[in-house]
């Protein structure tokens, strides 16, 4: 059995790859790019030399590269997808490359692990505190909310509707904030730096952290469970620490920072403001604060991941650790006198 | 503007720069109306109409010129398509805008300048920076004889390997910037040139390209053939003019500076200032001293300028863009001159093939 891994080089590629050769996977193909940084990568493969691992250079937005990419494969683990830069590129390296990788399957029997994200849940109307599960429905109007919740849901959707029409089983998977030693300090919803200060939005709201070996655990826990065809999953770990504790961890642990914590009454006045202020403007400034946005990502949800751990995913690294973990990266990265 | 309904635009290649047409276009709501979307990847075309609540989208482009009877086209794909989409455009009546480069040499410019004559439609092209605040703030001045007769003009242009495109480039040797023949510097010096024809008159000035590449990641395919380091020189009959463009100079500049018998302007399009140098017009030490404090007021000047820009809400990063489009759809609706005319469009896309004659991918390596 082939078993293919897109987004190899990514943040979670790396711990995937490993957590699937650690599980007994034998056969393995991964799409590394040329001049994608691939140390992590590598030394998981490294680590495991019973496994006979392909590397393949392709351009997934390249129809003939991503029909390459899953030829012979029976089982696909999709992480590849654009996290930043324009909203058209950002649908063409994530939607549109989705398409010509199931283009590239010929309607031929296979399984897919879609990596999507908690930004499709439809949120802004939930009450603050609300428990979001995999039964929560999907963001209504997406254009109201930033380009990457846009794009996932898109993608969300052009997988299910080809599940519909050809022999795919189909296990979508959503993490929360995925974390760890070569991630980012800071998900939106702890905060936002802006001209060098940083706003705390997120307050006492329940940051849904998820440590990348966690994360990449789950995505094989859902990948490999007979039962999860067809089904979707939360990923997120457990004893999660308020928004507000993050952030003081991390000022305690990795680097002093000066940071101003912004109630949600506040920012809700701010994003109506704001929105207002871009409309008249006609877009002078961008409107980051909107308050269908606001209530988005600072609205305060919990998640819940009892899915999950009912087909046998435990979370190997507790919070604490992971946090400690993290934090003594971002630590090591931070230049002397900062 | 006249009373007339407002044109009917459709707009062909829904990438990046696509965006920044639709959200100009919808700005001037009594001039034109976005009807329809293209791109040969429905779903591309798909996500725009999405987006911006565009009532129509289709990947067969000549479906949508069929179906939707546009007014005019904006064509927003990669060059190499602009040639057919452009003659398609005019051979259904519509008037085209063209996203820079026009075409990948001066004699396909020519070719279709003349088809779109002989079809009595108009064309421009995205020289947007010929209409951005800097530059008509600039003819103002030149206008009044701040500078006197032109002498020299230098245009930089800078680049950035790392932003968003940079990086797309970079990531993929199939990208279509590696496909044209001066590569990188096809798809940006239109910005340099565009800067000078209103001070080089000649057909056919005399040019000198020299371009080597500075970066040292090497992948050992086609990408290591593009150059990122652009020096030209245009000697014209009476005026001459030498430009950059640089993808490693920091900060990433993007200026021109007229050098003029009575003195010498700066045209920053960054930071939207427009300068005079000072000189010293006082003597001796006195004359070194005051300049400095000349120069800072006309900073402080050009500054409270951009803050009442800013305060009316008109500071915006398209600001070229949408007066170039206006003035488009103006000329359109009451049938006068193009915003840019036939002529400099071939002179830039004739220097261009000058400039690409001279540099081989050897040099590159």
């Amino acid at each position: 059995m082939t078993v293919l891994v897109t987004g190899a080089t990514g943040f979670v590629g790396g711990p995937l790859v490993e957590s699937l050769l650690a599980q007994g996977t034998r056969d393995l193909r991964v799409v590394a790019r040329k001049g994608a940084r691939r140390e992590r990568l590598d030394a998981a493969v490294s680590r495991h030399p019973e496994a006979r691992v392909q590397r393949i250079d392709a351009n997934l937005s390249a129809p003939a590269d991503a029909a390459r990419a899953v030829e012979g494969v029976d089982v696909i683990y999709h992480l590849a997808a654009s996290m930043r830069g324009a909203p058209a590129d950002m649908f063409l390296n994530t939607v549109v490359a989705s398409q010509y990788l199931l283009d590239g399957l010929r309607g031929r029997k296979a399984r897919i692990v879609l990596v999507s994200s908690f930004s499709v849940y439809g949120v802004a109307e939930l009450p603050r505190g609300a428990l979001v599960d995999e039964s929560t429905p999907l963001e209504a109007h997406p254009q109201r909310r930033d380009p990457y919740a846009y794009v996932k849901l898109r993608q969300e959707r052009l997988f299910r509707d080809h599940a519909a029409r050809h022999p795919l089983e189909l296990v979508v998977v959503r993490p929360g904030v995925i974390y760890g030693p070569g991630g980012s300090p800071f998900s939106s919803r702890v905060g936002l730096n802006m001209f060098g200060l940083f706003l705390g939005l997120g307050g006492r709201n329940i940051l849904p952290l998820t440590y990348v070996d966690n994360c990449a655990d789950a995505i094989v826990a859902a990948g490999r469970a007979p039962q999860a065809a067809g089904e979707t999953y939360n990923v997120v770990d457990d004893d999660l620490p308020t928004c507000d504790a993050y952030l003081q961890a991390y000022k305690k642990q990795v680097r002093p920072m000066r940071s101003v914590p912004v109630p949600y009454p506040v920012l809700a006045l701010l994003s109506r403001g704001l929105e207002r202020y871009h409309a008249w403007s006609h877009g002078q400034l961008p409107a980051i604060f909107t308050p269908y946005k606001s209530a988005s990502t600072w609205g305060g949800n919990r998640f819940d991941n009892s899915k999950l751990k009912a087909v046998g995913w435990r979370p190997r690294i507790a919070t604490e650790e992971g946090m400690r973990r993290t934090f003594a990266w971002l630590r090591e990265q931070t230049p002397a006198g900062h | 503007m006249s009373q007339k309904a407002p044109l009917k635009v459709a707009l062909v290649g829904c990438g990046k720069i696509a965006d920044g047409h639709v959200e100009e276009i919808r700005k001037m709501p009594a001039r034109a109306e976005v009807a329809a979307v293209c791109d040969r990847e429905l779903l591309m075309a798909e996500q725009m109409a999405t987006r911006y609540s565009i009532p129509a989208y289709y990947d067969s482009y000549e479906r949508m010129l069929e179906t939707e009877r546009p007014d005019v086209v904006h064509i927003t794909t990669p060059p190499q398509s602009h040639v057919p989409l452009t003659r398609a455009a005019l051979d259904a009546g519509c008037h085209v805008y063209v996203e820079k480069p026009f075409t990948l040499s001066y004699a396909d410019s020519k070719a279709l300048i003349e088809h779109a004559e002989k079809a009595g439609k108009k064309l421009t092209i995205g020289y947007t920076f010929m209409f951005d605040p800097p530059a008509l703030e600039m003819r103002r001045l030149l206008a009044e004889g701040a500078i006197g007769d032109v002498v020299r003009v230098e245009s930089w242009f800078g680049y950035g390997l790392g932003g968003q495109f940079g990086a797309a480039i970079m990531a993929d040797p199939a990208h279509w910037v590696h496909a044209l023949p001066g590569k990188l510097f096809h798809n940006n010096i239109d910005h340099l040139f565009n800067k000078l024809t209103e001070f080089i008159d000649d057909e056919e000035p005399r040019i000198r390209a020299d371009a080597w590449c500075r970066r040292q990641q090497r992948f050992g395919d086609r990408r290591d053939d593009m150059h990122d380091e652009l020096r030209i020189t245009v000697l014209g009959k009476r005026t001459s003019a030498y430009g950059t463009f640089t993808a490693h100079v920091k900060p990433t500049a993007h200026f021109v500076r007229v050098y003029g018998e009575k003195n010498i302007m700066h045209v920053d399009y960054t930071t939207r200032t427009v300068t005079l140098e000072p000189g010293a017009t006082l003597p001796s030490a006195i004359g070194r001293l005051v300049p400095a404090f000349g120069q800072a007021l006309q900073f402080l000047r050009e500054g409270r300028r951009n803050a009442a820009a800013f305060a009316r809400g008109d500071f915006h990063f398209f600001s070229g863009l949408n007066r170039l489009i206006a003035m488009f759809y103006d000329c359109i609706s009451a049938d006068a001159p193009l915003p840019i005319s036939t002529r400099d469009i071939l002179r830039i896309s004739l220097w261009m093939d000058r400039v690409f004659a001279q540099i081989s991918p050897e040099k590159s390596r």
